[in-house]
């Protein structure tokens, strides 16, 4: 409604650029960490900056901070405080600090993106602190571990409404525990995945690098409820509020942009997760500012943070993955074990 | 004890002044002559005395005079006044006929003299607007809009640049009552706020209430905007429309049978739609390619209709409806997208007036209003709906009984049903329906009782004090029968309170009094907006368990003065007011959220307070009229969970707010007016902060509505051209306004922008390349001439 808004305004309006700078009042610490089950806790550290500042590849490395003490601890079933010190990944892997459990990942066999493979420090249901030191601050945060609710099936069908025999969509049938509150968090990577350049037509690597955020949300709408639904792309949001939808997809590729339809020999891997209170309200604020970002007729909307003394969020993750092969009738109940999950895909 | 002894005081000055002499009563209705309309606010006095009354808003008086010899004089600005000699020794019925300059007779004598009521009357903060004055002013695209007219007067703020919205001393836009012949309307904006809903040639008077709300007003905490709708001409046929840039509107009124009975239709309709036509067109003409926004576009209308009908000399029905509708469509057919809003409100009063004594005056109405709010998408096969709204059913008995001239009592009931639709989905995908099981709604009762007495205990003190018992349940789909023998009244979203209301007036002499007001309100159904300004999305929601009642307390005191024989006016104000419970979306709530459920858990509870000073020296006689309104001004809310707890400026707050307002009779033909506006910015959010998090720039708000906007200011200037045709039944004017003289660049909205950013999909990734951050400040309405033209016949 307000883009409506925002488009009729368009007829009447002119602007003018205006001057304002205000100077950030304090330096505080971004966190942007995460502990799962049987996978070593991880943290990244940035600090923020005035809006008005310089950015530029240089202004965007000094943001990162690489000079901070991280400590995550837990009590373990003996009643005693059990603790990891984190450090961020030596080179080559360190164009940006990920702070994480270096003793354990070079005990693997093929340090440091090996398969983590049974780490037991973080367990489902217990709680983990975190404290960071850094230039004279102590920063803390909390979450929880809850247990992973996995989803019944996944398979690979064409897409219902589309004309075009290569369009796929990832379904799934979910029956939501109902004695639990559970909030559901989804990430999403093509491991495999080829884009059309629309320039010179032709194909090209679309893969994904890293996990992208799908959406979070709270099961109050279908606490206890089995139902079909379907997995969304970036942007598209709203799982699981609304049922299977072709229809969405079909717009992408009328577009003539394969970017956000899944092909044959795709290859998408989905990570499930259960995220505690504090954390989905963490995730929630970043999903809708991300979706507000500039609409000047939306009440302003900070990131809503569980880290007290900075910004950002500590988030225990249920999870499971699964990886989906883009192949016509594919079907899984069963996700992956723990061996064949990557690092990357934790952090 | 105290008490006690204030209470027998006053039922002694009461029964004093009610049996120390035989006293008659002199009551009847006073209409326009020309069209037999009633009209509203006619001051009826003893021309030696000044003991007097008005006419209520159906025009009805009754004046209790001790028996003797009077001259009675009849007044009303822009009429002739007439004076009747009276020899009062029996209650006697005079209907009396104002007529307007063009016609004398001899059986009248003109006074100039108007009786003081701004100085007289215990009332304060309130307003009366005179819609034949604001149809001079200057107007934006040639649109007369009641509301923001309404906005020009002191301790009433705009939102911004064209908005019709309305915030009253420090209140938001859902604490206004708005009453259009009674029923409630939702919400009064066309055209996303830029226009009310309100065809000024259907309207016959604006009454404001800004504070001291007299008991009979129940339901807001800050204002009511009452609005009567004209009768309709019961003499003879009349037209009157007018074609302007934006819409046309034309009126039709007449008697159905001569002085007995009368309708008035009158409608209004944008264009919009049909000038942007040409650039919507299916097919480029010179190319012949499809245009994919054909089928998009914008329009409003709106419908007014009134039938009256005198049953006998004491009772009178009246039959009034309001509908309208904004729509507005989008199209793409690049990718086989459609969206459809539509908006509106629909009102309707059936309204029966009944005299039972020459003292004792009763109204009964039953009252439908409906807002409704649609959003329809459709994609090919799919279709997706979301639709929100309000319905009331109302009945309500108002008793007016004036018992001698020093006594005004009135008391009444209402009830109001009220049925919720906060947010509901639907949806098709193909032959599969997706909806829920039920539409969800939610059911309240609200209702009230209240009495209040306007009396005179000496020349110098006149009390308005009244009280109000208003309830409210709500409790899902409400079982009336249980209702009834009260069985929901232990739940505890049940709600009774006590609302005191109390005025008082001290004259000091002929021409000046002091006064002071004391009010309490509840409100117990509210708006919820996720929006910086008021957008049709936004939802009314009832109170319930969780939702307390909104409640505020108003203290004000003011000075009033007429200078000149009451050509001028001025009245110095001062007041405060506290509110609690007041309602915000919790900071990370969406309102998808709460689709299909109750969002009673999406809100967070705050409080506020605003005090001021208003200052108002109007001039109503003379060529040149109009009025300098200027309020100071400060509206603070508090919220534990918003600002960090940290109290906060409204988004409506005002330090300065200054209207200037001229309307100058050059001659027969010509009248010009002109209007300057000046206000403190508009208090916003800015970012002021931001950081990174997965790659993507997230930005961190500082104090809420902690930076101000530049000063918004504007003058606005008008002519009215009346061509001389005497004797000719077909008459025009031509109103030239030119809006924002100097073409100031008023800040509307400031937005920021990421220049140079490498768009990924949707990622705003700040990795490659130099990122500039810009602010643009957004200027709408720079200098607008617009024309219209008007006719009569």
């Amino acid at each position: 409604m307000r883009k409506i808004f925002f488009i009729f305004l368009c007829f009447l309006s002119c602007q003018d650029e205006i001057s304002l700078n205000f100077p950030i009042e304090s330096q505080k610490l971004v966190i942007e960490g995460g502990i799962e089950q049987n996978m070593p806790p991880y943290v990244i550290l940035s600090k923020n900056q005035g809006y008005f500042d310089e950015i530029n590849s240089n202004t965007y490395n000094d943001l990162f901070v690489y000079d901070a003490e991280v400590i995550v601890w837990t009590i373990n079933e003996n009643g005693i405080a059990d603790s990891v010190f984190l450090q961020p990944l030596p080179p080559p892997f360190d164009s940006i600090p990920i702070f994480t459990d270096i003793n354990y990942l070079s005990s693997l066999s093929n340090p440091p993106y090996a398969n983590p493979n049974g780490y037991n420090f973080s367990q489902v249901n217990k709680t983990y602190n975190l404290i960071v030191r850094w230039n004279n601050q102590t920063i803390t945060s909390q979450t929880t571990i809850p247990t992973a609710t996995p989803l019944d099936c996944l398979w690979v069908e064409k897409n219902e409404f589309s004309n075009r025999d290569y369009q796929f969509d990832v379904r799934a049938i979910y029956d939501d525990p109902g004695e639990t509150q559970n909030n559901i968090l989804i990430k999403y990577r093509k491991p495999i995945h080829w884009d059309i350049d629309t320039v010179n037509w032709t194909l090209e690597d679309g893969s994904d690098d890293f996990m992208e955020l799908i959406d979070a949300g709270s099961d109050v709408l279908i606490n206890g409820t089995r139902f079909e639904t379907y997995f969304p792309q970036k942007g598209d949001g709203n799982f699981p509020q609304f049922p299977y939808n072709a229809e969405r997809y079909k717009t992408y590729e009328i577009n003539g942009v394969l970017d956000s339809i899944l092909v044959p020999n795709d290859e998408v891997i989905i990570k499930f997760c259960q995220i505690d209170e504090p954390a989905l309200k963490f995730w929630r604020s970043i999903v809708r500012q991300f979706g507000s970002n500039g609409n000047p007729f939306q009440e302003p909307l900070n990131i809503v943070s569980n880290i007290e003394g900075g910004y950002g969020g500590w988030t225990g993750y249920g999870s499971v993955y699964y990886q989906i092969p883009i192949i016509d009738g594919f079907s899984t109940n069963t996700p992956l074990p723990i061996g064949s999950i990557e690092i990357t895909d934790v952090f | 004890m105290k008490f006690k002894k204030i209470l027998f005081h006053l039922l002694f000055f009461t029964c004093l002044s009610s049996y120390a002499q035989t006293k008659y009563t002199i009551s009847g209705y006073v209409q326009e002559s020309e069209t037999g309309e009633n009209l509203i606010g006619v001051s009826i006095y003893d021309k030696n005395t000044f003991k007097g009354t008005v006419t209520n808003q159906y025009g009805f008086y009754s004046l209790t005079l001790e028996e003797g010899n009077y001259e009675i004089i009849y007044s009303f600005i822009g009429l002739q006044s007439i004076t009747k000699k009276v020899n009062l020794n029996n209650d006697i019925r005079i209907n009396i006929s104002l007529k307007n300059d063009a016609i004398i007779t001899e059986e009248v004598i003109v006074t100039g003299e108007k009786l003081d009521k701004n100085v007289s009357s215990s009332k304060m903060s309130q307003v009366k607007i005179e819609v034949n004055n604001i149809k001079q002013l200057p107007v934006i695209l040639g649109e007369v809009d009641v509301l923001k007219s309404a906005q020009l007067l002191p301790g009433i703020t705009s939102n911004g640049e064209g908005s019709s919205g309305l915030y009253v001393r420090g209140g938001g836009p859902d604490q206004n009552l708005i009453l259009l012949d009674e029923a409630v309307v939702y919400n009064a904006s066309h055209l996303f706020g830029f226009f009310s809903v309100f065809n000024a040639d259907a309207i016959k008077d604006i009454n404001i209430i800004k504070g001291g709300m007299p008991a009979e007003y129940g339901g807001r905490l800050s204002s009511v905007l009452d609005i009567s709708m004209k009768d309709g001409n019961n003499k003879k046929y009349q037209a009157d429309g007018g074609i302007g840039l934006l819409s046309s509107r034309l009126t039709l009124q007449g008697p159905i049978q001569k002085e007995k009975s009368s309708f008035i239709l009158s409608g209004r309709r944008t264009y919009i739609d049909v000038l942007s036509q040409p650039f919507l067109n299916r097919e480029d003409p010179e190319t012949g390619e499809p245009n994919a926004f054909a089928g998009s576009g914008y329009y409003f209308y709106d419908l007014t209709t009134k039938i009256n009908y005198r049953i006998s000399d004491k009772d009178r029905l009246y039959l009034s409806g309001y509908f309208g509708r904004d729509v507005f469509s989008f199209a793409n057919s690049d990718n086989g997208f459609a969206i459809e809003i539509p908006w509106g409100n629909a009102t309707g009063s059936l309204r029966w007036n009944h005299l039972f004594n020459d003292k004792l005056f009763m109204n009964t109405s039953v009252i439908f209003s409906d807002y409704r709010f649609e959003f329809n998408l459709a994609q090919s096969d799919f279709e997706f709906k979301i639709f929100s709204g309000i319905n009331d059913w109302n009945t309500k008995v108002d008793f007016l009984y004036q018992p001698n001239q020093r006594h005004t009592i009135k008391f009444g009931t209402n009830y109001t049903y009220h049925i919720f639709t906060p947010g509901n989905a639907t949806g098709r995908s193909g032959d599969v329906e997706f909806a829920p099981d039920e539409i969800f709604r939610q059911y309240s009762n609200e209702g009230a009782l209240y009495f209040s007495d306007d009396f005179e205990l000496s020349d110098e003190i006149k009390i308005n004090a009244g009280i109000r018992y208003s309830s409210f349940q709500h409790r899902g789909d409400i079982n009336i029968l249980k209702y009834i023998q009260n069985d929901l009244t232990f739940n505890s979203d049940n709600y009774r309170n006590i609302e005191p209301r109390f005025s008082l007036r001290y004259k000091l002499n002929t021409t000046s009094s002091l006064k002071t007001s004391y009010t309490e309100n509840y409100q117990y159904i509210h708006l919820a907006s996720t929006s910086s300004v008021s957008l049709p999305t936004d939802l009314w929601v009832p109170s319930s368990t969780v939702i307390k009642p909104k409640f505020s307390r108003q203290y004000a005191i003011g000075y009033f003065k007429n200078l000149k024989d009451n050509m001028y006016e001025t009245s110095l104000e001062a007041y405060y007011k506290e509110m609690t419970n007041l309602i915000e979306y919790r900071e990370g709530f969406l309102p998808e959220d709460n689709t299909n459920q109750s969002s009673d858990n999406s809100f967070t509870f705050g409080e506020g307070d605003s005090y001021g000073i208003e200052l108002l020296l109007k001039k109503n006689q003379g060529k040149t009229t109009g009025w300098i309104g200027y309020t100071l001004s400060k509206t603070t809310r508090y919220f534990d969970e918003v600002n960090n707890g940290i109290s906060f400026p409204a988004k409506y707050d005002r330090r300065h707010d200054l209207s200037i307002t001229a309307t100058h009779k050059l001659s027969k033909s010509w009248v010009l007016s002109g209007v300057f506006v000046y206000a403190t910015g508009n208090a916003i959010t800015l970012p002021t902060e931001r950081y990174v998090i997965g790659g993507d720039v997230y930005t961190q708000f500082t104090s809420r509505n902690g930076y101000r906007m530049d000063p918004y200011h504007r003058m606005d200037i008008g002519a009215t051209y009346t061509p001389s045709k005497k004797k000719k039944k077909f008459k025009s004017t031509w109103n030239f306004s030119i809006y924002n003289v100097y073409s100031r660049k008023n800040p509307y909205f400031i937005y920021f922008a990421l220049e140079g950013l490498e768009e990924d999909g949707e990622n705003q990734n700040i990795q490659n390349g130099n990122v500039e951050p810009k602010a643009y400040q957004v200027s709408i309405f720079p200098i607008l001439p617009s024309v219209t033209w008007n006719f009569n016949f």
